[in-house]
């Protein structure tokens, strides 16, 4: 099992150059630069823009700046910011907790409905609320998240229960530690809620689906027919033969942590990386676009991984070795 | 010295304007402790109360701290409250009026500028104030690798200007040879002034060193300001929360130390929808509405308790303009019809301008005439009048120019090549994509096969500088109050004369008068001379159309009605930080 780990993490080395190796040319590929917002003030002097552009190293060719890149960050210095004059490991750390804070609030949220929901509603197929689940369930796959953030924001403000968007209220540095938790939680409730409905309802469905397949499996038949009842039937033979497949989507949730919430962060003000990657690509601010890959690449890669472990753990019939 | 600097204000002040008189007029003396001369909001209508917090919202993060280094408005807005120049603007206005430096003088010839710090004027950690600190900052503006826009502005004709520190209150500027205009030199001479105690050692470290200081991510108490407020803390993508700096250098007409706010608290919000669901919920203070929100606010200020302003027009241009470029790989004959003035004002004839107002803008915007807003009250030519929309006239002009339209209802030029162009704006920008297709719209009515698409921005301006290779686009400027700041895009020398840039030697007549109004603006002391040279090229732009504008946007400030001392100034500002305050409860 080490040995499988080692090979895998081993096999990071080349995904990771070569995932960075061609971000890094497609961002020099598509047309424009950094500076194109300045260039296009009209008080500005063109030899100052050509300045910047040597200040930044823009004017180097190509491959020199790539080198240059990579070998800052096989150092561990993921270069600074064109636009926030500060190296881009604190500009992504300074956001980095607040999107994972978020997503696993969201992740833990949406398994713990989505599980038993899912049991229950493969046990009691075609019932009333089995129906009536899987209509919500639909509801909230095929509801985007930026439609159900802003529903929930406009909820917010005509029964100002709930704070507009953000994630500390003004008064937070304040506040005694758990009035820190309470205001971050009160602030939580609309991007978690969001979040955790479409993702629960895509999980439901899969548990439910999973579960079905195996109750029909003949070691249930057989189970039941040796007179087992049929609460151990279901949680201790079917639902645990159920659930591998959910341990991969586990994998990759995981591998989503930083990125799931991009877009719901840009609608209800959520102060984490997805806004400041998105404003960073449209700007090209080329060195946090390089680091928010990289950062996106290590998550993925590791969260594939854990999900396989997982899946040897759960399940002794997988072994890598 | 203070008789000669109020002489010289009573110069600059225009006719008519009754708010710029008052504040020249004599105001009362008072004193602070340590400061004997401080500086007297004469502006605000009000004397206001003590304490609050006021909340506002943009849309963006700072991007740093650095008052020299700042380029985008999130974070000017923020530095603004701390860190004060020489010389300040009036808001209403826009006359330049003493700040840091109680008066100055100027030399017979005009190129000798000495300026006086107030006495006793002291940082927000309690450091004194003096011309060292005035030195330190021109010095870090000149050091290669700092990044700022003030010292293309402080450079005249590739010489830089020079300083002398006499004593711990005065320092002398002195401009080369060819001395810019009394006006524009004081406007330049405006920037923040930083604490060497502070920088020093940054600025020492070089150039990149001192741009990188005072970041995001510095301490806050390691920054100190001379303005109204100081720097309690930053929260990446939530807030910036500034304080009530104590030791501020003005008072109100009745002596009273300003500010009146406990605190200043800028949030940082995804984007207009929820700024507006803030204000309306009462988190924020101000809202700077939409047009189009305009007459749905109106009808919800009672509710809300708040007030939507009928705000005057931006300095913004948004405008159309063609490629005439002879070198822009495009064909030649799309060149030859951009290049004829007959063809481009019969576009302009076509532009159905109130349409554009109604649909893109609510009613809240103006049309347009030149390349000066008529917001900006202090040059704009009032003799223009707008190109009507008329389509016969607009016919009438392409057919004088060899242009027929055929039975098929297409157009084609003398040589029977079909008129068809596309048009591009950047993507994401929802009033300029309205603009397009009604644009689009109106030059199809003249048998015209334009075409209408978008673009991102950075390749848009890579097209438009860079490469040349673009028929028609749909842009904007924000521009300051001084229009002949604007060389890099009027010169016919400049690189951002986008229809035909870099030029060896005019190419057009007309363009050679541009250039020559510009020397002018750029060397007359005569403010009125310079408003007639002004006056001058706008019609000249008016005449030639190398831009084809679009309506001059209005702004609307919405403010709470608890919020005192609102007047409104030149682009729809609301009034002035250090003389906001609560009518009656506030947050604490």
């Amino acid at each position: 099992m080490l040995r499988y780990i080692a090979r895998r993490l081993l096999h990071m080395v080349p995904l990771l150059f070569g995932v960075t190796l061609i971000s890094f040319i497609v961002i020099h590929l598509s047309p424009g630069d950094f500076l194109a917002e300045i260039r296009l003030n009209p008080v500005v002097d063109p030899a100052v823009v050509e300045e910047m552009r040597r200040n930044l190293g823009l004017d180097q060719p190509v491959y020199i700046q790539y080198l240059k890149w990579l070998w800052a960050v096989l150092h561990f210095d993921f270069g600074y910011s064109f636009a926030y004059h500060v190296p881009v490991a604190w500009l992504l750390g300074s956001r980095l907790l607040n999107t994972l804070l978020l997503n696993l609030g969201a992740l833990v949220l949406a398994w713990l409905i989505a599980i038993p929901i899912g049991i229950h509603a493969a046990t009691r197929q075609y019932s009333w609320s089995d129906n009536a689940l899987s209509m919500v369930a639909y509801l909230g796959i095929s509801t985007p998240t930026f439609f159900s953030g802003l529903l929930l924001l406009y909820l917010a403000f005509v029964t100002g229960w709930l704070p507009i968007g953000g994630m500390t209220s003004i008064e937070y540095d304040t506040l005694p530690w758990y009035g820190k938790v309470l205001d971050v939680a009160r602030h939580m409730v609309v991007p978690a809620t969001v979040l955790a409905f479409g993702a629960a309802a895509g999980l439901m469905r899969q548990m439910r689906a999973n579960l079905l397949e195996v109750l029909r499996q003949d070691y249930v038949r057989t189970a039941r027919a040796k007179g087992l009842a049929e609460r151990p039937v279901t949680y201790k033979h079917a639902v645990r033969n159920a659930i591998n497949p959910l341990i991969t989507i586990f994998g990759f949730e995981i591998g989503a942590l930083l990125s799931g919430s991009a877009i719901l962060e840009n609608v209800v003000g959520w102060p984490g990386l997805g806004q400041l990657i998105l404003e960073s690509v449209v700007r090209k601010d080329l060195y946090v676009v390089m680091g928010a890959l990289l950062l996106g690449s290590v998550t993925l890669i590791l969260g594939n991984l854990i999900a396989d472990i997982l899946l040897a753990v759960a399940d002794p019939r997988i072994r890598y070795d | 010295m203070r008789r000669s600097a109020l002489a010289l204000l009573v110069a600059f002040v225009l006719a008519g304007t009754t708010a710029a008189l008052s504040a020249a007029a004599p105001a009362p003396r008072f004193s602070l402790p340590g400061i004997p001369n401080p500086g007297v909001n004469m502006r605000a209508p009000e004397i206001g109360k003590y304490g609050g917090t006021y909340i506002i919202s943009q849309i963006s993060d700072p991007r740093t701290f650095n008052p020299i280094v700042v380029q985008d408005t999130a974070s000017g807005a923020v530095t603004g409250a701390f860190a004060d120049g020489l010389v300040e603007q009036n808001y209403i206005t826009g006359e330049i009026e003493p700040s840091l430096a109680e008066s100055w003088s100027v030399s017979p010839d005009g190129r000798t500028w000495t300026f006086t710090l107030r006495e006793g004027i002291v940082w927000s950690d309690g450091q004194p104030l003096t011309t060292a600190d005035v030195e330190f900052t021109a010095k870090a503006i000149f050091t290669p690798g700092v990044d700022n826009s003030f010292r293309n502005l402080l450079t005249f004709r590739g010489e830089p200007v020079r300083w002398r520190v006499l004593d711990r209150r005065r320092i002398q500027f002195m401009t080369p040879r060819n001395q810019p205009p009394v006006g524009l030199f004081l406007r330049f001479i405006g920037f923040p002034i930083v604490p060497k105690h502070k920088l020093e050692a940054a600025l020492n470290a070089g150039g990149q060193q001192f741009t990188q200081s005072w970041g995001i991510n510095a301490n806050p108490r390691d920054i100190v300001g001379s303005g109204p407020f100081i720097l309690q803390s930053y929260t990446p993508g939530q807030r910036v929360i500034l304080l009530r700096n104590p030791r501020f250098w003005k008072v109100d007409r009745q002596g009273q130390r300003l500010p009146y706010l406990t605190r200043y608290v800028i949030l940082v919000v995804p984007n207009t929808e929820a700024a507006r669901l803030k204000f309306l919920a009462r988190e924020t203070d101000a809202y700077g509405a939409r047009p189009r929100e305009f007459a749905e606010l109106k009808a919800l200020e009672r509710q809300h308790n708040f007030t939507i302003y009928d705000g005057p027009e931006t300095f913004t241009r948004e405008f159309l303009v063609f490629n005439q470029n002879p070198n822009a790989p495009i064909s030649k004959t799309k060149v030859a019809w951009f290049s004829d003035v007959r063809f481009r004002r019969a576009l302009a004839h076509a532009i159905d301008q109130q349409t554009i107002i109604n649909q893109v803008y609510a009613g809240r915007a103006t049309p347009p005439t030149s390349d000066v807003s008529v917001g900006n009250t202090l040059y704009y030519n009032r003799n223009l009048r707008p190109y009507p929309y008329d389509l016969n006239r607009a016919q009438q002009l392409l057919a004088e120019a060899g242009y027929r339209k055929g039975p098929d209802g297409v157009l084609r030029d003398s040589q029977g090549n079909v008129v068809e162009f596309t048009i591009v704006t950047n993507a994401g920008n929802q009033d300029r994509e309205a603009i397009g297709n009604i644009v689009r719209q109106d030059f199809v009515k003249l048998g015209i096969r334009a075409t209408f698409t978008t673009e991102a921005f950075p390749s848009l301006v890579s097209k438009l500088t860079g490469t040349y290779n673009w028929e028609a686009i749909i842009i904007g400027f924000t521009g300051g109050i001084e229009p002949c700041t604007a060389r890099n895009l009027w010169l016919s020398s400049g690189d951002l004369h986008m229809w035909n840039p870099n030029q060896k030697q005019p190419a057009t007549a007309w363009e050679a008068e541009v250039d020559r109004l510009f020397e002018q603006c750029g060397t007359e002391v005569d403010q009125n001379k310079r408003k007639a040279i002004l006056a001058r090229f706008q019609e000249v732009v008016y005449e030639n159309l190398p831009m084809l504008y679009f309506p001059y946007v209005k702004t609307q400030p919405a403010l709470r009605n608890t919020i005192g001392n609102v007047k409104l100034g030149l682009q729809g500002v609301t009034g002035e930080l250090e003389t906001r305050y609560f009518k009656g409860a506030y947050r604490p």
